[in-house]
């Protein structure tokens, strides 16, 4: 049997043995990065005509990543040292399916705190929520619903109960640099509805607010000063943090409070995904992968050199799957090499810090650019073998990654966020760093979405070469 | 070099059919060791066909081929075994000369060295750092026929190496022809002009709309179609061919003073003509050219002849 190695050597060498693509693949890269280039220097001169970022809110405290939200309105008192916090839902206004009520223990009440929360949901049951994006699901069901917070040490625990006597566990939670005096309460946020209107082109997002109301009652309190049963508004402090000040409020009747307020806490929903969208030059990368992949073989087909490769391999499988190591693994080169290019240039505008490889989630962009590139260069090299025709390849393939992005920007959200979903484009979801309003894929499925249709072509491809006369 | 048992190319009833035409029929012949076989038939008789499907590019429909005893797709590194040129327009025409023949190197796991002799070998030693889309027909059939040495195998098929070369280039092709079958290897040469062939080929095999017509060596052939001529040269044409002709002869003029006799042994033909006073200057047996056989035994097999042309016109 014909060894592979010699193989896969044999079709590097044919890469690289034809100057046009190889200069293209470095091409690739250089462009690339110096559309990276052009593209900073545009959005920093959107900086300076601007004027300053940032909203009235000005960002403090530890963790103040522009990523992130932190609106509520909450009512609150200091929590000493060990302690625990219960209270019962008793109705909630469905504001939106991820409104939150609930009880939560603080470090402060600066933007950014660390925090974990137990809190329950119109739609989505009960929730314990920590450090901007943690989430678990508790189970349950909508308000009513009793809550219970526990803090010993540097350790909160949230519990649910469907009558206050039988309690569930949600999740636990360790929160480092809790202060001894904490802060501790009952607190509503409702999120904005997403209003996107699409042309072709352009796009308007509205981000609606939403205002959220829930009552809360059986509120009991311990830490280690005392505790407080059946608590009324005596010792309480209103702080509001909502999207709209208008919305924040509360209001005691005996021993139950309504307490209304807008806004979200966790991951911002609008944000800026400044590594996102840097690497979105690398598509220009992509579609000269694309064309010396497809080239890669079809040119052997147009003189028909691949009956003498056939000839000299006459495992066919074999050399489609040299061909597919080389091709791949130029293309994670080059992917790899212009997305490090675009991140190191990359000069996001306002205070936001520079992305940094070592961050895990850039990283993740950045490798998974490669991977990106790498799967790209399969797909169109198993179309090139399908088709045996350049055009035809280059085109189809082209066109199944850029098409779906470009029709999406002229669908209303549902529908682009389908397309981004099962067309071979989904896998540009590894580019993302953060998860926004219009996020269709987790990264991982999405180049899983995008290894699948590569698969495909490539399973087909080896069935044809394999069956059909060279 | 691997000779002996491995210098062979078997066929056996290989048949190719491209939907209702049939390429090739039940054709069987066999490429002994040291000898060049040549390979003829007019255009579209199967010649590419049937050496594509010796070289398992092309899957027959029934019928085998083997090389050196074994199915060609069983072979671990053909190029040691099997050398073949079929299209020297097979070429990526970016690639450098030397780089095209040193990935089909690599891809047999053969010495980069391997690539340097065979491109002294077939003259390019100047041009294996150009590229292929520079060069000239005749080049690329010296880099394809380098390609094709390029294992050292004890087996050559070649399918119309001569296109394109100048004479120099043919005289060439005919010594490396001769030479590689003198140490004892197999060589198939297709052709569809017989004259290339002359004064090379040992045997033939001739096929004609995919089947076999002859296969038989060059000796046998050329004695077949001399058979019972005889060539005469006269001042009185006419008389002569009066005087055979009743004596039970075809007859046939050739020339203002030369008959072709057929039917009557020569002896008898001067024979005749003294007894009727015919006077002659030569008679002699008839010894055909390769290119006459060619054409006795295929004319009944050229696909597009002249009167296709006739009658589309």
């Amino acid at each position: 049997m014909t060894a592979f190695l010699p193989l896969v050597r044999a079709e590097w060498t044919k890469l690289r043995t034809v100057p046009r693509w190889a200069g293209a693949l470095v091409a690739a890269v250089v462009v690339t990065v110096l559309l990276g280039v052009l593209s900073g220097t545009a959005s920093t001169d959107r900086q300076v005509g601007g004027g300053p970022a940032g909203g009235p809110a000005a960002p403090s405290g530890p963790s103040t990543s522009p990523d992130t939200v932190d609106e509520f309105h909450l009512v609150h008192r200091a929590l000493d040292g060990d302690g625990r916090i219960t209270a019962r839902v008793t109705s909630q206004t469905d504001s939106h399916g991820w409104a939150k009520a609930g009880l939560i223990v603080r470090a402060s009440t600066d933007r950014g705190a660390p925090y974990a929360a137990v809190l329950v949901t119109p739609d989505h049951g009960v929730r314990m929520q920590w450090g901007y994006g943690h989430d678990e699901s508790g189970g349950g069901g909508p308000a009513p619903r009793w809550l219970r917070l526990t803090r010993e040490g540097d350790t909160i625990t949230g519990e649910e109960s469907a009558d206050g006597e039988e309690w569930r566990r949600v999740g636990s939670v360790e929160l480092d640099g809790l202060p001894h005096t904490a802060v501790a309460g009952m607190f509503v946020s409702s999120p904005s509805r997403v209003e996107v209107e699409r042309q072709f082109g352009s796009e308007s997002i509205d981000e609606v607010s939403t205002q959220g109301a829930a009552t809360f009652d059986a509120v009991a309190f311990e830490d280690e000063d005392g505790a407080v049963g059946d608590a009324d508004e005596s010792g309480w402090e209103d702080h509001d943090a909502s999207l709209l000040p208008e919305d924040g409020g509360s209001t005691w009747a005996g021993d139950a409070v309504t307490i209304t307020g807008s806004g979200d806490i966790g991951r911002a929903a609008f944000a800026d995904d400044a590594v996102f969208d840097s690497l979105q030059n690398v598509v220009v990368g992509l579609l000269v992968v694309v064309a010396v992949s497809v080239l890669f073989v079809t040119s052997e087909y147009r003189r028909g050199m691949i009956r003498t490769t056939f000839a000299t391999s006459p495992r066919r499988g074999r050399v489609l799957a040299a061909k597919a190591v080389v091709v791949a693994a130029a293309a994670f080169a080059v992917g790899l090499a212009a997305a490090v290019g675009v991140v190191l240039i990359a000069d996001p505008p306002g205070s936001r810090p520079d992305p940094s490889l070592t961050d895990a989630t850039v990283l993740r962009a950045v490798v998974g650019t490669g991977l990106l590139s790498a799967l790209v260069a399969l797909l169109a090299l198993g179309a090139g073998t399908l088709l045996r025709r350049s055009a035809g390849a280059i085109t189809g393939v082209v066109l199944l990654l850029v098409l779906p992005q470009v029709v999406a920007g002229a669908l209303p959200l549902s529908a682009a966020m389908w397309l981004q979903r099962v067309t071979p484009a989904a896998g540009f979801a590894v580019q993302a760093t953060i998860r926004r309003y219009d996020t269709a894929l987790g990264p991982v499925a999405g180049l899983a979405v995008l290894a699948a249709y590569a698969a495909v072509a490539m399973g087909l491809a080896l069935v044809r070469v394999r069956r059909r006369d060279a | 070099m691997d000779t002996g048992t491995d210098a062979t190319i078997e066929v056996r009833g290989l048949t190719k059919r491209y939907g209702r035409t049939v390429a090739v029929e039940d054709l069987s012949f066999a490429v002994a060791p040291g000898t060049v076989t040549g390979f003829v038939g007019p255009n579209g008789a199967g010649k590419s066909t049937t050496m594509r499907m010796i070289l398992g590019l092309d899957a027959p429909d029934a019928g085998e081929a083997l090389v050196g005893g074994r199915p060609y797709r069983e072979l671990a590194t053909p190029l040691r075994r099997v050398g073949a040129l079929l299209d020297a327009e097979a070429v990526h025409h970016g690639r450098r000369a030397r780089d095209h023949l040193l990935w089909m190197a690599h891809s047999n796991a053969l010495p980069e060295r391997r690539v340097d002799e065979v491109i002294e070998l077939v003259g390019l030693a100047g041009a294996g750092r150009r590229r292929a889309g520079a060069f000239s027909l005749g080049m690329r059939q010296r880099l394809g026929i380098a390609a094709a040495l390029l294992g050292d195998p004890a087996v050559l098929l070649l399918d119309e190496p001569a296109n394109g070369l100048d004479p120099e280039g043919i005289r060439w092709i005919r010594g490396l022809l001769r030479s590689l079958a003198a140490e004892g290897r197999a060589v198939l040469v297709s052709s569809h002009l017989m004259g290339e062939l002359e004064g090379t080929a040992d045997h033939l095999v001739v096929i004609g709309r995919g089947r076999l017509v002859a296969d038989a060596p060059v000796r046998e052939l050329l004695a077949a179609a001399s058979a019972d001529r005889v060539a005469l040269r006269t001042g009185e044409r006419s008389r002569a061919m009066t005087v055979l002709a009743n004596a039970g002869a075809v007859v046939a003029a050739t020339d203002r003073d030369a008959v072709t006799v057929s039917g009557l042994p020569a002896e008898r033909v001067v024979e005749l003509l003294g007894a009727h006073g015919v006077p002659f200057s030569e008679v002699s047996a008839h010894r055909a050219s390769l290119e006459e056989a060619y054409m006795e035994l295929t004319r009944d097999d050229v696909e597009f002849g002249a009167g296709d042309t006739a009658a589309r016109a």
